[in-house]
């Protein structure tokens, strides 16, 4: 999020400065719990952020846990936040530098909860789009699986997953499989996020998997390995590709979250509404901006050394 | 509904003999290349996308993409229209897959960089991997150098490339330098390098055995998804997300190290991606296939098949071959080129012969009256050079056919002009040609004459008033007129029967400067239609017609048929090739380019140093000519004709296609191209609107033009009639544009008229509007709604050609998507659908100078005074949708009392409300709403029948049709699309005989045809 985005314009962008998010989709979160009420649980105690950089749902989810000053560094909330990115500190966050998928993580994160399991985890990440709409939705829905793992091995019965999604050809796939492990599944779009983006959030409440089923973390052991035994998994591994069939689809209850009156992420405003300071493009960004891989692709660019000369 | 064809992103492609094999959606086409002829389209999936195609020399076919698998006889391909039954599923994504050495079996890769061993009926015989490593695979190939000797190469996410053996599943190398995710990686056959491509869109060489980085190498401005090497592993091509193809040398030193170094770049895509490519080596000609669902054929050796592709001559080597002396400073002052070869005239008078048969220079003539600024130029189907000087001495040489001898000269003086600045020979008719000299002193007239091609006298000389201000820059004629482009972009046309006639002049037909080329396209008794270029990018089509006037005879008139801009640089001159194809020609920056601008693709390109030197372009027998002095060097470059197809598929938008509009019109003009044709637009993200037609008896679609006047993406498209058209985008752009179509070969289309904007708000944007009509005239009203919540109403007076706004108002603060007019007896209403899920209904019949006619529904003018009014308060709402409404329809009933309204939106429901007239205002009732209709966003939806059926298209890329009845949704039909993105829709009512009602246009990634 630099000073000279062109989302600049967008609201929630400058709300998020104002506030000291490092990201807009701080918003997305907290539109989500407007609806859910989640994070407002009293009783909610151990909170797993994954794919947290650069961390605006973890600063999120430490002010919720930690709003009221009463409570103590004796208390036993604790937010872990684990991403393969570092992360600069948030106040009451546990950040792990580390893979989501490695078994080593999960014990770290265990270790952390006092071998007590999580009441809520969560995961905004996303892939880098290649703009192959198959390629991209299977990446996202494989982070989703990943994450999935992990959560299956570290969520008490009854707990609450919410996971980005993005909405194509696909997602009832995805509904209808993760629907095996929780009472009720919601696809649910926070008013922060764009119509035009297919960019939604299923929110998975109750979880409650299988009772003859133990989810056991390898390093070694694909995706669908590790929901065998559990109903989720679409094909039984065998030595076999399997034939064509038209897999099991559902499609997830629709919920719009955040009310009518807060801002529209489509819109354009001209002038700021009052409850904006007078000049928040001042305001620096609370996350300086990533290196992107192609760093020196584009100072070469910039010094047109790309220039065409044959 | 059954599909009918399909345009979009083509994944892979594959050479195989005389065949090229290219993977769309889950089709695979095969095409003969050489003729240029689609063999067949074979679906080999049910839905997934053919992402890689292998070819075992025993003619079987491998293809993979994403879960599916499937391995097929080269001869069913050829013949059969589907062979989804051996379609085989694994649990994870394929990344890559090749036959066994002995072709017995085949390697599949998944993207969790596990290898499975199959049998050719994809029974799974064992499983390989490397332990330990679970990294998400983006790109990996299999590659096998023999039957025991077998590679795995696999490109991370992480930037790492992981090397591995498959049967002793050992790690190889971890070749590391990349930063980002691997994209692709390649081994050379001789097993000695590595290449692979990344996110950080350099392309990097490794040596295979000690797995050193030998080379980075940087030229793409995007990212890099293929390469692969050829011509016995010295080169490498790779394309990319910035839609070209390059080639790189792979430059080997003797300590072992090799460079790579770029030789060649080729713009042949649309914005964005090339995703496939593969190199015929035999015959050394690639293929590329893109987003835009184009495949195209590039000849690798454009520059060197012939030999003379290139050639350049210092005045010095020039001089030893005629021996010849050339004084000091002597220079090249101009240039001709002929099918026999080229002319050139020098500083001082030196006319000098350049033979493409022999490649010899030899000196024709010195004449030191030339030394004063020469100018050359030509008849070049005649092989007459034409010479001129500043003091208006003329000299014309005349060569043989194969430009051995010289058969006549001709010198003179033209005693009517001071002095030349410019003479312009055009051909005429069979027996002469013209040449029209022009003088600074704005004193002297303009001077045509006429010059019998056999002997090269004179026949006649015209003596013409100059407009002015005038300075010609390009010249042609036809019928008994000449035109002559001049600049401040100007056309002057003068009548060659009357000297007298004041000429016909047309000022600023674009906003540049130097009209630079003009070219009759069409000649009819009536009319004629010329193309004219403009030095600073723009281009237009006009029409001339002829009137009879009572006191001057004939009287000329002129309309402008189309107009657009290329996109950057100057154009030079262009012209329409053996295929009805625009052609185009100038310089961007020190490049030289040669652009099929139809189709959009660039055909030829040059580094000459740029616009500024002095230079020729001219067409010979077998391609074109390019001449110019760069470095005191005479450069030549010859671009011949190709000796493959250009493209196999032209494709469409290589961006998501917003909105599809077809003209309310089936074409009329029964010639060529046009028959059995549907006129249609699509306007696209990529900021471009296409102009192509459907020929509803083969199912293609052909494009004609992409026009280039939006800056932002495209949010809508509409036909309002049967020959205007409105489009809208961001940054309030909002064009309404004319449709040209009586004409042969093509349609065209230009801007009649520019909304007003607000702000310079780039932000602020259209999302949609809608037209009414008042009855039996040109004259309408346009609604127009924002996406800061404003709804404004314009009055468009079809004489005066503008837009005065009438009406103007804010909903509240959200974005509104949708808007419509719907009349009901005489009430005039609005219906908006902003973000926030309601539907809005404004009354505006008080509000508006105008009636509306109960019967049709149309405006009546009731000759009331306008102004700008304020929008009244809503009359009726309810919240059919929990967030935005995607799509908006109606139907009015037969009693013209109700309307039926079909929302789609972002929350998958699809809703069905009424409108309603009681007696004292319309009421908005929901009367059906079905929450999961589908599995996401519902884009597009459209009422057919009066509303008794509905199709929707939706991002889960599936094609729905409904029945309504009673006021109720049922689901009646279901068809999976190929098209992602799935965003836009339109329909035309078939009078035909296929058997089907209604054809389908649903558009995204790509646009797919059916039929219902």
């Amino acid at each position: 999020m630099g000073k000279s985005s062109k989302d600049k314009r967008d609201l929630y962008y400058r709300k998020a400065k104002e506030q000291g998010y490092r990201a807009r989709s701080a918003f997305k979160l907290l539109q989500l719990n407007e609806q859910f009420h989640f994070l407002d649980d009293p009783n909610l105690k151990r909170v797993v952020d994954l794919c947290a950089a650069p961390g605006s749902w973890s600063q999120v989810l430490s002010r919720k846990l930690f709003s009221d000053s009463a409570s103590t560094e004796s208390d036993d909330r604790k937010i872990v936040a684990v991403d393969l990115q570092p992360m600069s500190p948030i106040p009451h966050v546990t950040s792990l530098q580390a893979d989501i998928t490695h078994p080593k993580t999960l014990a770290r994160i265990l270790k952390l909860f006092g071998n007590e399991k999580a009441d809520f985890v969560c995961s905004d990440g996303a892939p880098d789009v290649t703009g192959l709409h198959d390629l991209d939705e299977y990446v996202q829905q494989q982070l989703i699986m990943s994450a999935l793992q992990l959560t299956a091995c570290v969520l008490k019965k009854g707990g609450i997953f919410v996971a980005k999604i993005f909405r194509g050809r696909d997602i009832d796939m995805l509904y209808s499989q993760v629907g095996y492990l929780f009472d009720r599944i919601v696809c649910a779009k926070p008013r922060s996020s764009r119509g035009t983006s297919l960019e939604a959030f299923i929110v998975c409440l109750g979880y409650n998997p299988p009772s003859s089923w133990t989810p056991k973390l390898d390093v070694n052991t694909s995706v669908d390995e590790f929901f065998q035994g559990c109903s989720l998994n679409r094909l039984c591994i065998s030595d076999k590709l399997s034939h064509w069939d038209e897999e099991e689809r559902n499609i997830a209850e629709f919920m719009a979250c955040g009310s009518l009156d807060s801002f529209d992420s489509d819109a354009t405003y001209h002038d700021l509404p009052a409850s904006f300071s007078s000049n928040p493009s001042s305001l620096d960004p609370v996350q300086s901006p990533t290196n992107p891989p192609y760093k020196k692709a584009l100072e070469l660019k910039r010094s047109g050394k790309l220039a065409r000369s044959v | 509904m059954k599909d009918v064809s399909h345009y979009g992103p083509a994944l892979c492609v594959k050479f195989h003999n005389d065949y090229v094999l290219a993977g769309f959606g889950p089709f695979i086409h095969v095409y003969e290349y050489r003729s240029n002829t689609l063999i067949n389209r074979c679906r080999v999936f049910h839905n997934n996308k053919v992402h890689g195609i292998s070819i075992s020399s025993e003619d079987k076919i491998l293809a993979y993409g994403a879960r599916s698998v499937s391995v097929v006889k080269l001869e069913d391909i050829l013949k059969k229209e589907s062979l989804v039954n051996l379609e085989r599923i694994n649990s994870d994504w394929i990344t890559g897959g090749e036959f066994s050495f002995d072709k017995s079996q085949i390697y599949l890769l998944t993207c969790y960089n596990k290898v499975l061993i199959c049998d050719l009926n994809c029974e799974v015989l064992s499983r390989k991997s490397l332990s330990g490593e679970r990294s998400i695979l983006y790109s990996g190939i299999i590659k096998v150098f023999g039957p025991e000797k077998v590679y795995v190469n696999a490109g991370t996410v992480m930037g790492g490339v992981i090397v591995w053996d498959l049967f002793s599943e050992t790690k190889i190398h971890n070749l590391l330098g990349h930063e980002g995710s691997i994209f692709y990686v390649n081994l050379s056959d001789d097993g000695r390098f590595v290449a692979s491509c990344s996110d950080d869109r350099s392309i990097r060489l490794w040596d295979l055995h000690t797995g050193k980085e030998l080379s980075v190498g940087w030229s793409h401005t995007a990212r890099i998804w293929n390469l692969k090497f050829f011509d016995n592993d010295t080169k490498l091509i790779s394309v990319s997300e910035d839609c070209t193809c390059r080639i790189w040398n792979i430059i080997e030193s003797p300590e072992n190290t090799a460079e790579l170094s770029i030789s060649n770049v080729y713009e042949v895509h649309l914005i964005k991606s090339i995703w496939g490519v593969d190199v015929k080596e035999d015959d050394m000609i690639a293929v590329t296939s893109g987003n835009d669902g184009r495949l195209k054929l590039i000849d690798l050796l454009q520059l060197k098949r012939y030999g003379d592709e290139e050639m350049s001559f210092s005045l010095d080597y020039i001089s030893r071959q005629c021996d010849i002396v050339f004084r000091k400073n002597e220079s090249i002052k101009g240039f001709q080129g002929f099918s026999f070869g080229v002319i050139i005239v020098t500083s001082s008078g030196k006319i000098l012969q350049f033979s493409d048969a022999s490649k010899q220079w030899k000196l024709l003539l010195t004449d030191e009256k030339f030394v004063s600024y020469p100018i050359i130029n030509g008849i070049q189907k005649q092989n007459i050079a034409v010479l001129s000087n500043s003091k208006s001495d003329i000299l014309l040489v005349k060569f043989s056919r194969d430009g051995a001898d010289v058969i006549g000269t001709k010198e003179f003086h033209v005693d009517e002009l001071s002095k030349t600045n410019n003479c312009l020979p055009t051909e005429y008719n069979d027996h002469s040609f013209l040449l029209a000299l022009q003088s600074p002193n704005p004193r002297d007239k303009f001077l045509c004459l006429e010059i019998c091609l056999e002997n090269l006298n004179i026949i006649t000389k015209h003596c013409f008033d100059k407009p002015d201000n005038f300075s010609s820059s390009c010249l042609t004629s036809f019928q008994n007129y000449i035109l002559v482009g001049a600049r401040f972009s100007t056309v002057v046309i003068f009548n060659l029967l009357d000297d007298s006639e004041e000429p016909f002049t047309i000022r600023r037909l674009n906003p540049g400067d130097t009209t630079t080329s003009i070219q009759l396209v069409e000649d009819k008794d009536e009319f004629s239609v010329f193309s004219v270029t403009n030095r600073d990018g723009y281009y237009s089509f006009i029409e001339l017609t002829k009137g009879h006037c009572e006191h001057s005879g004939s009287q000329l008139s002129y309309k402008v048929l189309h107009s657009n801009k290329m996109m950057k640089g100057f154009l030079e001159g262009a012209f329409f090739n053996s295929n009805g194809e625009y052609i185009t020609y100038g310089f961007k920056s020190s490049l030289f380019y040669l652009y099929n601008e139809t189709n959009c693709y660039e055909l030829a390109s040059e580094v000459c140093g740029g616009a500024h030197r002095l230079w020729k372009f001219n067409a010979i027998d077998d391609g074109h000519i390019l001449m110019y002095i760069k470095a005191s060097r005479f450069h030549l470059r010859k671009i011949y004709n190709p000796i493959v197809p250009e493209t196999l598929e032209n494709g469409i938008h290589g961006r998501e296609i917003r909105d599809i509009s077809v003209c309310p019109r089936t074409n009329a003009n029964t010639n060529g191209t046009l028959e059995n044709g549907h006129i249609f637009c699509t306007a696209s993200e990529d900021t471009t609107i296409k102009l192509g037609c459907f020929n509803s008896k083969t199912g293609k679609v052909q494009n004609f033009w992409t026009l280039r006047k939006h800056v932002s993406g495209l949010q809508r498209c509409q036909f309002i009639n049967e020959r205007l058209l409105i489009s809208a985008s961001a940054r309030e752009e909002l064009f309404l544009w004319e449709l040209n179509d009586k004409y042969d070969n093509r349609p065209y289309m230009t801007i009649r008229q520019t909304l007003p904007t607000s702000t310079d708000n780039p932000d602020l944007r259209i999302m949609d509007f809608d037209v009414k009509f008042l009855s039996q005239s040109g004259d309408f009203i346009l609604a127009t709604v924002y996406s800061d919540s404003t709804i404004k109403i314009w009055f468009y007076k079809e004489e005066e050609n503008k837009f005065e706004m009438i009406m103007q108002g804010r909903y509240k603060t959200c974005c509104i998507f949708n808007v419509a007019f719907i009349s009901l007896k005489d009430q005039l209403f609005v219906v908006i659908s902003p973000t926030d899920g309601y539907l809005v209904v404004y009354n505006i019949t008080e509000y508006v100078p105008f009636g509306v006619d109960v019967i049709t529904g149309g405006l009546l003018d009731n000759k009331l005074e306008s102004s700008v009014l304020d929008l009244p308060a809503p009359v009726s709402q309810a919240q059919v949708h929990q967030s935005g409404i995607k799509s908006l329809d109606y139907a009015v009933d037969p009693t013209r009392s109700s309307a039926v309204i079909l929302t789609g939106g972002d929350d998958n429901g699809l809703g069905l409300s009424h409108l309603e007239l009681d007696d004292t205002n319309a009421v908005l009732k929901i009367s059906d709403f079905i929450a999961s209709a589908a599995s996401s966003t519902i884009t597009s939806g459209m009422l057919i029948n009066g509303g008794e059926e509905a199709i929707t298209t939706s991002v889960d890329q599936v094609i729905r049709a409904w029945n309504i009845t009673a006021g109720k949704l049922t689901l009646a039909d279901k068809k999976r699309t190929t098209v992602a993105d799935t965003g836009s829709l339109d329909i035309i009512s078939n009078h035909d005989d296929t058997g089907f009602d209604k054809t389908l246009l649903t558009g995204g990634v790509g646009l797919s045809i059916w039929r219902k």
